[in-house]
């Protein structure tokens, strides 16, 4: 579904401040995977997002999405942006419209659709991030900030993508509002058979949602495997700046005490059928 | 696009135009304002490119940076030049149809594009080499004076600096919400006048309420940390003349006398 070749980019390139974002980069991703984007602050996440729906264009490499290759002549960008949803960082400050129904409208009429069809598939994306009908006549900044949010969301789905992609869906929501977003994400992913991406700081998000994760370290591709492939090696993501799930840690540091517990524990339960046996003998 | 705007930007360094006192600089820069419009003739802009090399290459600064901010008002420059060129009335040197060129014309369009190009450039390498803080700074003291005369001279350099502050956080903020707009299928750089500038619509409010929602953020920031204006504040570091200064003062009176006496020697053009 989504190919990258050594794909390279480099942010004001040839000036002062010239700063290498992501260095020769190569992943596959595959139709209908839901894959966890992690890495620190200035690892080339954003940007290599923002690669995956044509916004930046890769310095050298190839962006392959749906056998689409972006930098070939003729391809019309527009249509790989509907094929690949994209919802930045903080989407509710991208809100402008009177009411919320029209707002989430503006991609599907950007996409040609009629009126009717458009509004259609807007009620259908609201019902699906869990937006009350009652509130789509409501102006969108009379939304609460998890609302919003989710109104954004919304706004991208009804474009009715292949490919999803949000950037820290959950940054500065409470728990109750995260937690309620990311079921819903999953939801949409079992539903829709949705290829989604996920960027998140929270190690506990992604080991509990995705298939795969992806770790990116300054610009390069650091891991690109299963939850416990990944977490088996939390020594060395501790080394990038990163963590690992809190259980984890827990069973690290049991193992290190002398327990017999195999690595790459992520998830409570995982731990749980581990640890009840020996708690048993 | 927005990548071009260097209005603003600073380059820290520690050259002798780094060094010198912000008050120094403005009142240099008002000299060079004054000169760049007393100068009569093309000797004189000589003797200014040279200076205005001069501190380019002292400050470090690469001239290829300092080019570049010239970009943004290109079409400004072009035509200021054209406009001189063909409307200014005088002696006919070469005509078609209705267009003529004068040779007034070519002087004054050439002494327009030269004191816009020499404006531009020197008050990029001013905004270059001080911090926007250690302008306004400078600003406040220069006006303090005319306090006296109810001029709120704290209040004017607090407004600069906030808006000098917030130029590349909204191009930032621009630049986001034009990529979430595009993400939705909106097409910022296509079609006729009209239907790009209903796209911009999509943009610009956004914009406008995160602009507000940044003022009232700063505001309340602000008062928590007791702001009430320039009432009896003092500062955590003085401004203090220093041996350079003074001889910043004495180059400009150098440069000053070398303009006047230029003009006197060569004449007008």
């Amino acid at each position: 579904m989504i190919r990258l070749e050594n794909v390279s980019y480099t942010y004001m390139s040839g000036g002062p401040f010239e700063k290498k974002a992501l260095d020769d980069v190569s992943l596959n991703i595959n139709e209908g995977e839901f894959v966890g984007v992690i890495g620190h602050t200035g690892s080339g996440k954003s940007t290599m997002i923002q690669l995956l729906n044509g916004l930046l264009k890769p310095e050298s490499g190839k962006v392959i999405i749906d056998g689409t290759d972006l930098s070939e002549k003729g391809v019309n960008i527009r249509d790989i942006r509907f094929k690949v949803g994209l919802c930045m960082q903080y989407p509710e400050y991208q809100l402008f419209e009177e009411t919320v129904l029209k707002d989430i409208c503006f991609g599907p009429l950007n996409m040609g659709l009629s009126q009717k069809e458009a509004e259609e598939r807007a009620k259908f994306a609201a019902n699906m991030t869990g937006l009350p009908e009652e509130l789509l006549d409501k102006s969108p900044f009379d939304l609460s900030g998890g609302q919003k949010r989710r109104a954004a969301i919304a706004g991208i789905l009804a474009m009715e993508p292949k490919v999803l992609i949000l950037d820290e869906p959950t940054a500065g929501l409470d728990p109750a509002g995260r937690d309620e977003i990311l079921f819903k994400i999953r939801d949409m992913h079992k539903r829709m058979k949705l290829t989604v991406l996920l960027v998140s700081h929270s190690m506990e998000d992604v080991a509990k949602l995705a298939d795969r994760i992806l770790v990116l370290n300054s610009g390069r591709v650091e891991m690109f495997g299963t939850p416990s492939e990944v977490f088996a090696q939390s020594a060395r993501l501790r080394e990038i700046g990163l963590n690992v799930p809190q259980i984890t840690m827990v069973a690290d540091r049991l193992r290190a005490a002398g327990a017999d517990i195999p690595e790459g524990i992520y998830t409570v339960g995982d731990c749980y059928r581990i640890l009840l046996p020996m708690l048993k003998r | 696009m927005l990548k071009d705007i260097t209005l603003g930007q600073y380059f820290p360094g520690d050259s002798f135009i780094h060094r010198l006192d912000p008050r120094t600089k403005i009142l240099i820069i008002i000299a060079y304002v004054v000169m760049v419009f007393l100068i009569q003739n093309f000797v004189g802009y000589i003797a200014l490119a040279l200076f205005l090399a001069l501190c380019v290459a002292v400050s470090g600064i690469s001239p290829k940076y300092l080019i570049r901010g010239l970009k943004p008002i290109l079409v400004f420059i072009v035509f200021t030049g054209i406009f001189n060129l063909f409307l200014t009335p005088g002696e006919e040197i070469w005509r078609w149809g209705f267009l003529k060129i004068t040779v007034e014309g070519v002087r004054f369009a050439a002494f327009m594009v030269l004191r816009l190009v020499f404006l531009i450039l020197g008050t990029s390498l001013l905004t270059l080499t001080t911090s926007p803080i250690a302008l306004t700074d400078g600003m406040e003291r220069l006006l303090s004076p005319f306090k006296k005369v109810h001029l709120p001279a704290h209040e004017i350099a607090m407004m600069m600096t906030i808006a000098l502050r917030f130029i590349p956080t909204l191009l930032d903020e621009t630049d986001k919400i034009m990529k979430a707009q595009s993400a939705r299928g909106a097409s910022i750089d296509s079609g006729n006048i009209f239907s790009r500038a209903k796209a911009m619509v999509p943009i610009l409010i956004p914009l406008f309420i995160s602009a507000f929602r940044r003022a009232d953020e700063l505001a309340t920031a602000m008062e928590c940390r007791c702001y009430r204006g320039g009432e009896g504040r003092t500062r955590l570091y003085e401004l203090k003349f220093g041996a350079v200064d003074v001889l910043g003062w004495i180059y400009m009176a150098a440069l000053l006398a070398a303009i006047i006496g230029i003009n006197m020697i060569f004449g007008k053009f």
